[in-house]
């Protein structure tokens, strides 16, 4: 093919390199990175560039992918110099856009320039400073296309097969560094190292899924699994508080994840109210060791006779009753949707995740309302108070190692496989004697009940819990979690929630763009991976064809 | 079927007698499963059965203690109404699209919310021009620019969602294209939150049509009465260009069968963009109404009525274009009249709308006015 006919494309990518520029732009994003704003904005066009030219390299030779990167620079630098240059000449000269559009305000506009924000607001550009984003866009774009014939390069020459034990290794160096980045004799930019700590206890645990995976199925495989284990279990007592904290909220997420994975991703049965039962088990622990929070609860043990101000079982003997109320809340839940497929399923169990938050909201009786139940018991053991973060992590932990057991052996069951044929298709699933009122409603309570012992640990850990803890966005959470992890995939919920519980810790500043963040990345998922990050056998077969996936494994 | 014992029993003949007898065993099996399914049908029936009987004589009884006047009904019928006409614009995007790509399209709502986004600013727009405080013709034809831009900016939205998110995916199991809308849903709001601040965006009404009129003892807002009427006339237009015109019947072709559509020589990429320009179109309308009805548009204000909407179009019977406006009015009046008639607080009004979609889809999964889909739709 020839350059000429290749060039739409060098336009059409400098055009959605534009969109998604101006995009950040108006959500104030270069604004928030202040002095290393072009920088950043260079990389994020550089990233753009080269994800779009990746397959181009693959097939033409370097100069036809440089010279689209140049054309889409140029287009896309244009576009964005005017937008910008737009947007600061208005500012200085004393308009106001903020009451339209809320971010484009000098010192976001700045930034873009690399410029101080009073440069900007009273209108002192020169006119070469005009240029300065398209410049930008033009050598971001430029390193992107070399980026993409590098990467062809890069993964052209076949890997060697000491590779896998770089991979093996790696997690293992990550948590040496996590250890030695503890000592206190051991500086790294003072408030940023707590930071960067956990950044790596992050990045070695994704590291150990990993890992596992490379390592050949038998002995090895073993071998590694054990040694990750012993150093997971030894997280808990190298980190800070703030640290413990983070991962604690990650794995109460993970156990979640798992429940949720049973019913989405084994049965394939989308859950959108999933929610409802992280709460259901929140509010039983809630009101076994906090009655005198809620106020009917006080008056029915004062008229019994029973001392209201103490708990009525502690965390371990309320295990069993939450696990058996949120199992029933999953039947309960579960019974009148058994007909519903696909979108309704959906639609309805969001719709009971609403309603459970309204039930919290309104019966002020029972559960006290917005303000809350306030004071719950935290886990004791031996008169020990298990309540500090490091302490709820390891019971995080224990509770993942437990859940993530049942939920393997159960995937390897007769239920499992029935899961997997409802999965598939209903009918034929039917037919070959699978019982589907039995099947489906084993993986409500299942799910139901992992997602009830999280919500108990939860609201131990939170200590006061309130409606407004329980909304849509902790279905949607959970759902993005298992669906960007890979759905069915036990490794891949726990990847899942680090990337989508844990990563936003360490990148507070951006906390904001959380969602918007989560939601881009729910649509570009589906597009380019629908089967996750670390997706299970099974899953990618389907998606991508059987062929697909044996080249994938021979590579 | 390659579990048959062709080799071992020797003849063709005596294979296929074997095989038979498997097919026959398990027909005999999902039968009898079949009808345990159909006795648990029965089952959901019954209690959905009492639970209507239960609503029926609760309202009732709550009716008679309360015993509210008759004008307290009529002001609440008038304003089911007009929600109804809200639900029944956004339920035709729902039912249009569903209809030819067998989806939901999740983020129906937001295009609505965004169409209503728009609107504020061209209202803003106009008032800065002061066409507002004109004469009563210009702030009519005012009032129909920024219904206009409205609808434009709805439709630039539903275009791309739909070429962004949803036609990679036309060929993929159907729980990817779902989490696509999910996402696409969440990425609208917080965009819009994002963008254009945190702070509502308040609709001023011009004079011309605050305030409203009497009929008896019940008042009658203008905005209602405008929105009950724009709507009517919004899909009396929209059931011309289905029925009569080309496009009409290139859409409803590729709804019946999209591949034998396209061998005929419809553009089916085509028809899928028109069909998410018209439902987008009138979406818009509703959020620029629904912004003049409540005052204020917000980041989340089209998600719940976006939810209320799809519960109408699902009542009417999905893809049935009649069936989501006859859906919609139900659901509204049910909505409005509902807390009041069953005594319960008012905060429990979304619970309603759920209650009723988990009641029709047991009953009648087809809908009000559904034909009956296959089982596979539901």
């Amino acid at each position: 093919m020839t350059a000429v006919e290749r060039d739409p494309r060098g336009i059409r990518i400098g055009l959605i390199g534009f969109g998604i520029l101006a995009y950040l732009t108006l959500i104030g994003l270069p604004g928030r990175f202040e002095a290393s704003a072009p920088f950043v904005m260079a990389i994020v066009t550089a990233a753009i560039v080269a994800l779009a030219l990746r397959s181009e390299a693959q097939r033409h030779p370097p100069a036809t992918v440089l010279r689209q990167a140049l054309i889409a620079g140029v287009i896309g630098g244009t576009l964005i110099a005017i937008l910008v240059g737009v947007f600061a000449a208005l500012l200085g000269g004393g308009v106001r856009i903020q009451p339209v559009l809320d971010k484009i305000t000098p010192p976001n506009v700045a930034a873009w320039y690399g410029l101080p924000t009073l440069a900007v607001a009273r209108g002192q550009l020169a006119a070469f400073d005009f240029l300065r984003p398209a410049l930008l866009v033009l050598l971001g774009s430029l390193a992107g296309g070399g980026l993409a014939i590098g990467l062809r390069r890069f993964t052209a020459r076949s890997a060697p097969s000491q590779a896998r034990w770089v991979v093996i290794g790696l997690p293992f160096i990550l948590l040496l560094a996590v250890f030695v980045l503890g000592q206190p004799a051991v500086t790294f930019g003072g408030a940023q190292k707590g930071t960067l700590r956990l950044l790596l206890v992050m990045l070695a645990v994704a590291a150990g899924l990993f890992a596992m995976r490379a390592a050949t199925p038998g002995k090895e495989r073993t071998a590694v699994s054990f040694a990750l284990l012993a150093g997971l279990a030894a997280l808990p007592f190298m980190l800070d508080q703030f640290q413990n904290a983070v991962m604690g909220i990650v794995f109460i997420f993970v156990m979640m994840g798992l429940g949720l994975n049973i019913v989405v991703g084994y049965a394939g049965l989308l859950d959108l109210g999933y929610v409802a039962f992280f709460a259901i088990g929140a509010y039983a622990y809630a009101f076994l060791s906090a009655p005198f929070s809620s106020p009917w609860f006080s008056q029915q043990l004062s008229a019994l006779g029973l001392p209201t101000d103490q708990p009525l079982l502690s965390f371990w003997q309320s295990i069993p009753i939450v696990m058996i109320l949120a199992a029933i809340g999953g039947v309960l839940l579960g019974t009148p949707v058994l007909r519903l497929r696909g979108d309704y399923l959906a639609i309805v169990t969001l719709g009971f995740g609403e309603i459970i938050r309204l039930f919290m909201l309104n019966l002020a009786d029972l559960t006290n309302g917005p303000r809350g139940l306030l004071n719950l018991a935290p886990p004791t053991l031996f008169g020990y108070n298990l309540g500090n973060p490091r302490d709820i992590f390891i019971l995080a932990l224990l509770g993942t190692a437990v859940i993530a057991f049942v939920a393997f052996r159960l995937e390897r069951s007769r239920i499992g496989r029935a899961w997997v044929a409802i999965r598939e298709d209903e009918d034929a699933a039917q037919a070959m004697g699978v019982d589907l009122v039995r099947t489906k409603l084993m993986a409500f309570a299942i799910g139901a009940t992992f997602a009830g012992v999280a919500g108990q640990l939860y609201a131990a850990r939170q200590v006061n819990i309130f409606p407004d803890n329980f909304s849509l966005f902790v279905s949607i959470d959970a759902l993005a979690l298992i669906i960007v992890g890979g759905m069915g995939s036990i490794p891949g919920v726990v990847l899942g929630a680090i990337t989508l519980k844990g990563l936003p810790e360490v990148l507070r500043g951006v906390d904001e763009y959380r969602i918007v963040l989560f939601a881009a990345l729910l649509v570009v998922m589906m597009i380019a991976r629908p089967e996750g990050l670390l997706p299970s056998e099974r899953r990618r077969m389907e998606l991508h064809g059987e062929a697909d996936a044996a080249a994938e494994r021979a590579s | 079927m390659s579990l048959s014992g062709t080799g071992r029993r020797g003849t063709c003949d005596c294979g296929r007698q074997f095989q038979s007898d498997i097919v026959s065993q398990s027909l005999a099996v999902a039968t009898s499963l079949q009808r345990r399914a159909q006795t648990t049908r029965w089952i959901a029936r019954a209690i959905a059965l009492l639970i209507c009987a239960l609503v029926v004589a609760r309202a009732i009884t709550v009716s008679l203690a309360e015993s509210y006047p008759l004008t307290f009904w009529a002001s609440q019928l008038v304003n089911g109404l007009v929600l109804g006409g809200v639900y029944a614009l956004v339920a035709l995007g729902y039912t249009l699209v569903y209809g030819i790509l067998l989806m939901i399209n999740f983020a129906h709502g937001e295009v609505m919310m965004i169409g209503g986004v728009a609107g504020f600013f061209a209202l803003q727009l106009a008032q800065a021009l002061g066409w507002m405080r004109g004469p009563a013709g210009l702030v009519v034809a005012a009032l129909l620019i920024v219904m206009g831009i409205g609808m434009i900016g709805a439709m630039f939205t539903g275009v791309a969602l739909e070429r962004i998110a949803y036609r990679p995916l036309r060929n993929a199991p159907r729980l990817v294209p779902l989490i696509s809308a999910i996402g696409a849903s969440l990425f609208l709001q917080y965009s819009v939150l994002l963008i254009f601040g945190v702070s509502p965006l308040v609709y001023q009404r011009p004079a011309l049509i605050s305030g409203g009129f009497r009929i008896g003892p019940v008042f009658i807002p203008y905005t209602g009465l405008i929105i009950f009427v724009t709507s009517l006339a919004l899909m009396g237009a929209l059931f011309v260009i289905v029925q009569r015109t080309r496009l009409g019947r290139a859409m409803r072709a590729v709804a019946a069968d999209r591949d034998t559509a396209a061998l005929m020589g419809v553009d089916v990429n085509q028809i899928i963009t028109f069909t998410f320009l018209l439902g987008s179109a009138l979406a818009g309308a509703a959020g620029v109404m629904l912004g003049f009805h409540n005052s204020v548009i917000k980041f989340n204000s089209g998600f719940i009525p976006g939810l209320k909407a799809f519960t109408a179009a699902v009542m009417g019977g999905i893809g049935n274009i009649p069936g989501a406006m006859v859906g919609a009015l139900v659901l509204g009046i049910a909505e409005s009249i509902g807390p009041s008639a069953l005594g319960i607080p008012a905060e429990y009004k979304d619970i309603i709308a759920f209650v009723l979609l988990v009641l029709v889809l047991i009953f009648r999964p087809q809908g009000l006015l559904g034909e009956a889909l296959a089982e596979k739709k539901v």
